[in-house]
């Protein structure tokens, strides 16, 4: 047996292509993390309140989810919900970063696979050549990043690694001119992100996407809000198709999937061979319809080929960040927001465990904490979206690269194998927490 | 002459990379330098020579101590990012795993520390490094800039009982919020650099340290700062208050 090793470029964190080889054909192919770090470990022992800080380190392009999702676990053991406003503040930050992590993923990381892919433009593989192949976008995209951190900044204390997110709320202040700004910022995100999916309908749509992305018959598993699409409240769903589901809440989560926290992966309970996918492509599919006229008449310009393959997820980034831009532009002209947002006491531990869960933006994020009896941190599963999509993930590479091998050399399927990967979005800081 | 710059993570969250693409001189940096290796957003996977190395991440595997030194025998200058590569970072929490600054396995000419490093700071820092100059950072302490009133009188010896403010105590520096230490919360800002614009303060927690100490003496200036208080019981047993960006490189437990 043989093993071909290739770090992964272009993608979040340290991670490794490895393809093992059997008789000179390839029998599994995997992306690996070189590292591990132990957050699960780190975290016993510790006090309640400072948990959140510590796990907004596992990750520094979600480090606003990583920090809610823990708050909201510890809320969950006291009981107690945040008010209404520290609900729709913690929506807008997490609606900052989401604009921040998607718009890099696809500028840097898919970007030029995308161009590649479809023969538009392939001799792009440096920073210098991508930031100078069509100024206006490259403009367009850095002006989006900068709202991100600019509202993340405003809302969140600090651009990454939130300070204000806090178990009972989030200490934040508004005042007319930061919230002035704000919408500003919004207001003006809107014409970028709508200039970028727009370029993307140009230059793609006319195109059918590699049959070899096509998706087949995943699991989708997300939050389900009946009320439209929602990162932050709602149940669980882990759908097979549109009638075979299961809704569940998070507490319940154990009958329906579950991990230990010494051994690697998350395990499924489901009679289906098909394999879990998170993130939005499954928000798409779980949501179906975003409310808002401009999406469905941006999302008409795809078909079926595009709707069940891999690179839409892509698309689907843009389409996110322009509804999250919309929804936070919403929250600040209609919600009256206070000028100071009071933080929920924390007066007593009603449970022993607590499980917290968001859609980040790689999708579901999920903490639990359990409490021993003299209540201190005893035990911790966090379930992370890009742990949630390896099988997936490994089983999409390992057809790919054999059927690649059959008549490429090694170098173009380690080349190619990595396109795919990229196109998942995995976050492998996160995912080697 | 572009300079030739090397950008790369050892064990991380990606965090301070990410913040330096978020930079508002981000573009102006790519037009100015020649990004030679940088695989959060590049595929060139060789490492040639190089005018400026700047590593994210502290090391805690074996494989990344030859990485690092290859590294550093083809940069002419190299450069921590961030907490982690200067100090260890959050991973000194662990008591599984070893996390160490770069500089324990090679030679640093110098850092730009925080958890992220403050942009402003990171900004600042870049375009020095593109135009071949040194980098500067301030060499006071938090508190001598701090935004609370009354830190320069503390009524010593103060009885530290918590990390963090009751809920209901959380007020902001506009609200006549005092020293916290006063208060007997504790804060790190005696003993951490300034540079970050008081970010934590400012939102009324104290700090946490995450921009590291002023001098190398971290150690010896935390145990003049120790001796100044009565720590309550629960937190003298409390593990990572003081080094939760840097592990003690003396005895003892925290």
């Amino acid at each position: 047996m043989d093993k071909v090793v290739e770090a992964c470029t272009r993608v979040e964190g340290c991670g490794n292509l490895t393809i093992y080889l059997k008789n000179d054909e390839i029998y599994q192919t995997e992306l690996n993390f070189s590292v591990y770090r132990g957050f699960e470990n780190i975290l016993v022992g510790k006090k309640l309140l400072d948990i959140p800080k510590i796990v907004s380190r596992i990750c520094g392009l979600c480090s606003a989810s990583q920090t809610i999702a823990s708050c909201k676990a510890i809320e969950n053991m006291y009981g107690i919900e945040p008010s209404n406003q520290s609900i729709l503040f913690r929506r807008i930050l997490l609606s900052g970063e989401l604009i921040k992590s998607h718009i890099m993923h696809y500028f840097f990381q898919s970007f030029p696979d995308l161009l590649k892919i479809f023969k538009i433009k392939t001799t792009i593989n440096d920073p210098y050549n991508l930031i100078n192949y069509n100024p206006h976008l490259t403009t367009n995209v850095f002006n989006l990043i900068k709202i991100g951190s600019e509202i993340s900044k405003l809302i969140g204390g600090r651009a990454l690694h939130p300070i204000t997110p806090f178990p009972g709320g989030l200490i934040y202040n508004p005042n007319r001119k930061s919230l002035i700004s704000m919408e500003k910022y919004l207001q003006k995100g809107i014409y970028y992100i709508e200039t970028i999916i727009e370029n993307f309908i140009d230059l793609f749509s006319a195109f059918d996407p590699p049959t070899e992305f096509n998706l087949s018959n995943p699991i989708y598993f997300g939050l389900k809000n009946n009320m439209g699409f929602d990162r932050y409240e709602g149940n669980l769903r882990i759908e097979q198709n549109e009638t075979t589901y299961n809704d569940f809440q998070a507490k319940n989560y154990s009958k329906y999937f579950d991990k230990d926290p010494n051994l690697y992966g998350i395990t499924f309970k489901s009679n289906s061979k098909n394999e879990i996918l998170t993130g939005p492509i499954a928000r798409y599919k779980l949501t179906q319809n975003y409310g808002i006229d401009k999406i469905y008449e941006y999302l008409s310009n795809f078909g079926k080929k595009w709707k069940s393959n891999l690179l839409f997820i892509n698309f689907l980034q843009l389409i996110e960040s322009y509804y999250e831009i919309q929804k936070s532009v919403e929250i600040l002209n209609t919600a009256s927001l206070k000028s100071k947002t009071k933080l929920k006491q924390l007066n007593s531990i009603k449970k022993s465990n607590g499980i917290g869960v968001i859609e980040a933006p790689r999708g579901i994020l999920m903490h639990h904490y359990h409490l021993n009896k003299t209540k201190s941190v005893d035990q911790v599963k966090l379930f992370i979206a890009t742990e949630i999509n390896l099988p997936i993930l490994n089983k999409m590479i390992t057809e790919y690269a054999k059927k690649l091998y059959e008549k490429e050399d090694i170098d173009s399927v380690k080349e190619k194998v990595q396109i795919m990967i990229r196109a998942f979005d995995p976050c492998i800081s996160c995912a080697s927490h | 002459m572009k300079l030739k710059f090397l950008i790369t993570s050892l064990t991380s969250c990606t965090g301070c990379i990410s913040t330096l693409i978020s930079l508002d001189i981000f573009p102006q940096f790519l037009e100015r330098a020649k990004i030679e290796y940088f695989p959060f957003i590049s595929d060139n996977l060789e490492i040639k020579e190089c005018d400026v190395a700047l590593i994210e991440g502290c090391v805690s595997e074996k494989n990344q101590i030859e990485y690092l030194q290859e590294i550093r025998k083809n940069a002419k200058k190299l450069y921590a990012l961030g907490t982690c590569s200067a100090f260890g970072g959050i991973l000194s929490l662990s008591n599984k795993k070893e996390s160490y600054p770069i500089s324990k396995f090679v030679e640093v000419d110098g850092i730009i520390p925080g958890c992220p490093p403050p942009p402003t700071l990171l900004g600042n820092c870049l375009l020095r490094l593109v135009e071949n100059k040194k980098i500067e950072l301030s060499l006071k302490n938090m508190c001598s800039t701090c935004p609370l009133n009354n830190h320069e009188k503390l009524d010593t010896p103060l009885t530290i009982e918590k990390i963090v403010p009751r809920n209901d105590e959380i007020r902001f520096p506009e609200e006549n919020l005092s020293c916290f230490l006063n208060e007997g919360i504790l804060c790190l800002g005696p003993v951490t650099r300034d540079g970050c614009d008081h970010l934590c303060i400012k939102q009324g927690l104290p700090c946490e340290g995450c921009l590291g100490p002023v001098s190398k003496g971290f150690t010896s200036n935390l145990i003049n700062f120790l001796s100044l208080f009565n720590l309550s019981k629960d937190l003298r047993k409390y593990k990572g208050i003081f080094y939760r960006f840097s592990k003690s490189h003396v005895g003892g437990k925290n």
